[in-house]
């Protein structure tokens, strides 16, 4: 595959295709190294070295950063995003979701461009809606994966600058993930990141989770639900700490003074008593202009 | 039938409009349509744990006739298969459009569609009907043919659906349509159990056929095929296989 | 091409001229506060609109009732939102003509303007303005807003433009969720001071506006006490000084 069309990467080339007017947006996006600059009213003229001055013109897209994560086991996925909407160096607001529960199964997560977000959101519900008025039944895993996919790519020259997990359970209970890139490439896998902190988050997943990268070579146990919780507290934890558009937690649990947020997490198993985590296990935190200074990893997951 | 004396009591004021209701409450077109069904040839579906059986009478009204163009037995989806009596042109529109369903249905979420939603959704072409002409590819009339749906839903379930001209589907476990339906369903309902094996459905839904038939039943002028629960596809059977199938008679 | 402040679109034929969207916004309103309360929800922004560095218009509302819960205040271009004023107004005259008694939801209207401004911005023709919505329903206040690309949210405190950058945090630390209405007035006259000391763009002519129980109440136009003897402003800054001052 292109390694640009792989989940979480930027195509710069892509949107070229969509002709002139669009064809340097994911490429702006890029060349600012994930910075966006503020679409306001108070942006200034840009000053190109080779044009000169330009005129500062309407971009339709926003990088609203954000992390999703999602790790899959046995009989279990856990789905988590972070909920920092990020504007520039601008947070407008601390508290947006980016997850989505499909169904007892299914759970998306969406890191990119809020509007966008919202609005795949919306039509993938709706998509969900009519499938079970129509055909009796929940949508699988499986199907959704593609579902997305389509969607995605109807939208192929102009998309949703979106980058999105999809994780759950699929008809024999066994847990998977999917990774996309914004135009509907995806990849069905055991654990996947995306987002703002891929390049953070990615890579302590592969070690920890499927050993790669291990010294000794050794296969790794496998972990268990409480285990992969844990470990996605810490992946975020510490990708708060260096990633500006995501938001973590300290190494104890402590959300550090006046920043910072929770994350929306998801539990899916097909075990249902199996532990304290139902399916669909919703957890949020507490509302985000709160001073959080007392609260603590474990107000977020229970 | 003297028309004239019997105005509001003949079908004649009312069985022209296809959207035109008579007085009590009846649809006459589609009546008629579903009368049109009891012209065709007979087919017959039988549905098994194993899986369904689909047969049908072709007939051959003259020995130059080539028998393999004479098609009432097909596949809509590997997993979905249709036996068809009437007329057999308008089940080509319907075969098509479920075809087409069926395959945008793997498009958009990678699996097979279920028996039920092919069926609902031949339903919902065999009701776009109307004479307003509004819809570009509606038809004028209602569709003069019924089908028998055989097929395995994922996970290994069988469904045998029959639909009519008037959009409804209703499951059986053994349905017979066409010209002989009504002397093969009694024969049916007297000889179907649950527990019939494939090879024993495929006998009954034969002997049956064979009961009913004007002409003598033989290798070209029957089809049979079946959807089975062990591969959970359709297949129409080989004249090799029919024969065999013949020969347990 | 440039026409006037229009992007030109071709082929708009002969007959409607050439179509011209907002491909940059020319006169401007700059910040508008928000914070949802215990007993209502109040907003705030200032009443000027600049062309460029010209105070242009410096008696103007940009705040606009669209229901008797609910309330809308922008920044951005001010002639895209007289359009979102106009359009609002439509939607609410439609729902009043269909004499049922229903009245949308705040959050209802706030989610139809994220859709219309979600809309415009896939024409490439977006309307370039952040919309703080404010309503009061069922008992309870809602607080959300919508830019020109549509992202939308709700949330407890909001502001916008430069009030996003300085306002924001003043308004998070200040807030409670037990913060009653007249505290939150009182709040944001100072944020909006804080805003026109440092913003140039903001004036010290303000307007608030609050919704509770007893419906929508926007005030008139007032101007800010400011105090200017500070000895930090008289003195200005040094050289040698640390701080900016």
């Amino acid at each position: 595959m292109d390694p640009l069309l792989r989940p979480g990467h930027n195509a710069p080339h892509l949107p070229a295709a969509m002709g002139p007017g669009y064809a340097d947006v994911f490429d702006r996006l890029s060349r600012q190294g994930g910075r966006v600059e503020t679409t306001g009213t108070n942006a200034l003229p840009t000053f190109d070295a080779h044009a000169g001055a330009k005129q500062a013109s309407f971009q339709p897209y926003q990088n609203n950063g954000g992390s999703v994560v999602a790790v899959a086991g046995k009989d279990f996925c856990v789905v988590a995003s972070d909920t920092r909407f990020g504007l520039g160096f601008a947070v407008p607001t601390r508290m947006i979701s980016r997850n989505l529960v499909l169904n007892d199964k299914v759970v998306l997560a969406t890191a990119g461009m809020q509007a966008d977000t919202c609005t795949l959101h919306k039509v993938l519900r709706i998509r969900l809606d009519m499938y079970r008025q129509n055909h009796g039944k929940d949508m699988s895993l499986g199907a959704v994966s593609q579902l997305l996919s389509n969607t995605l790519y109807y939208k192929r020259f102009f998309p949703y600058y979106t980058f999105n997990v999809l994780g759950g359970v699929d008809e024999n209970g066994e847990g998977f993930c999917y990774g996309y890139d914004a135009i509907g490439s995806h990849e069905k896998v055991k654990v996947v990141c995306t987002g703002s902190s891929q390049s953070l988050i990615q890579p302590v997943l592969d070690n920890q989770v499927d050993g790669k990268q291990m010294y000794d070579g050794q296969p790794v146990a496998e972990l268990s639900l409480e285990q992969t919780v844990e470990l996605v507290k810490d992946c975020f934890s510490s990708a708060g700490e260096r990633d500006i558009y995501t938001v973590g937690l300290d190494g104890r649990g402590q959300p550090p003074l006046y920043v910072k947020i929770l994350k929306l997490a998801f539990v899916l198993t097909s075990h249902p008593l199996r532990s304290k985590y139902t399916r669909s296990h919703f957890i949020q935190g507490q509302s985000p202009a709160v001073r959080d200074s007392q609260t603590t990893t474990d107000t977020y997951f229970t | 039938m003297v028309r004239e004396g019997r105005m509001f009591l003949t079908r004649s004021e009312y069985d022209r409009g296809v959207n035109t209701f008579s007085p009590e409450g009846r649809l006459f077109q589609v009546e008629y349509a579903i009368e049109a069904i009891k012209l065709g040839s007979t087919a017959i579906g039988i549905k098994t744990e194993q899986g369904v059986v689909l047969a049908v009478e072709k007939r051959l009204t003259s020995p130059l006739l080539e028998p393999r163009s004479v098609e009432k037995l097909v596949v809509i989806d590997s997993q979905i298969g249709c036996a068809m009596s009437g007329l057999t042109a308008d089940a080509r529109t319907l075969i098509d459009h479920a075809r087409v369903e069926t395959q945008s249905h793997r498009f958009t979420y990678d699996e097979p569609m279920q028996i039920d939603s092919c069926a609902q959704a031949i339903c919902d072409l065999a009701l776009q009907f109307g004479e307003d002409g509004k819809e570009e590819d509606a038809m004028s009339r209602p569709f003069g043919v019924a089908l028998l749906i055989a097929g395995i839903d994922v996970g290994g379930k069988p469904s045998l659906i029959h639909t009519d001209p008037s959009g409804t589907y209703v499951k059986w476990d053994a349905k017979a349509i066409g010209a002989g339906s009504e002397g093969a369903q009694t024969a049916l309902q007297e000889a179907f159990s649950k527990t019939l094996t494939l090879q024993e459905a495929e006998v009954l839904a034969l002997r049956t056929l064979k009961q009913v038939m004007e002409e003598k039943l033989n290798k070209t002028n029957v089809e049979i095929g079946a959807a089975l629960v062990e591969t959970g596809e359709f297949r129409v059977y080989s004249s090799e296989e029919l024969e065999a199938c013949i020969e347990r008679l | 091409m440039k026409i006037g402040g229009g992007h030109v679109r071709g082929g708009g034929g002969a007959a409607d001229g050439p179509v011209k969207v907002t491909q940059t916004p020319y006169v401007v309103g700059s910040s508008v506060l928000g914070v949802k309360c215990i007993d209502g929800v109040v907003i705030s922004s200032d009443t000027l609109a600049s062309y460029g560095s010209m105070a242009k218009f410096r008696k103007i509302s940009r705040i606009h009732k669209v229901s008797d819960a609910c309330v809308i205040g922008a920044g951005g271009e001010f002639s895209d939102f007289q359009e979102i004023k106009k359009t609002m107004d439509g939607v609410m005259i439609e729902q009043f003509c269909m004499d049922d008694g229903y009245v949308l939801t705040p959050s209802a209207i706030h989610q139809y303007l994220v859709r219309v401004m979600y809309g415009r911005r896939n024409k490439m023709d977006p309307l370039w303005n952040q919309v703080v919505m404010a309503g009061f329903h069922d008992g309870k206040a809602t607080l959300g807003m919508v830019d020109q690309v549509g992202s939308n949210f709700e949330s407890e405190v909001i502001a916008t433009g430069y009030g996003l950058y300085m306002g924001l945090p003043l308004l998070r630390n200040a807030y409670r969720p037990d913060i009653t209405v007249a505290e939150a007035k009182k709040l944001l006259e100072d944020i909006m001071r804080v805003l026109f000391y440092r913003d140039a763009r903001t004036s010290n002519s303000i307007q608030i506006a609050a919704v509770t129980k007893d419906g929508v109440e926007i005030s008139e136009f007032y101007d800010l006490e400011t105090k200017w003897d500070y000895q930090r402003f008289v003195d200005g800054a040094r050289s040698g000084d640390v701080s900016t001052w």
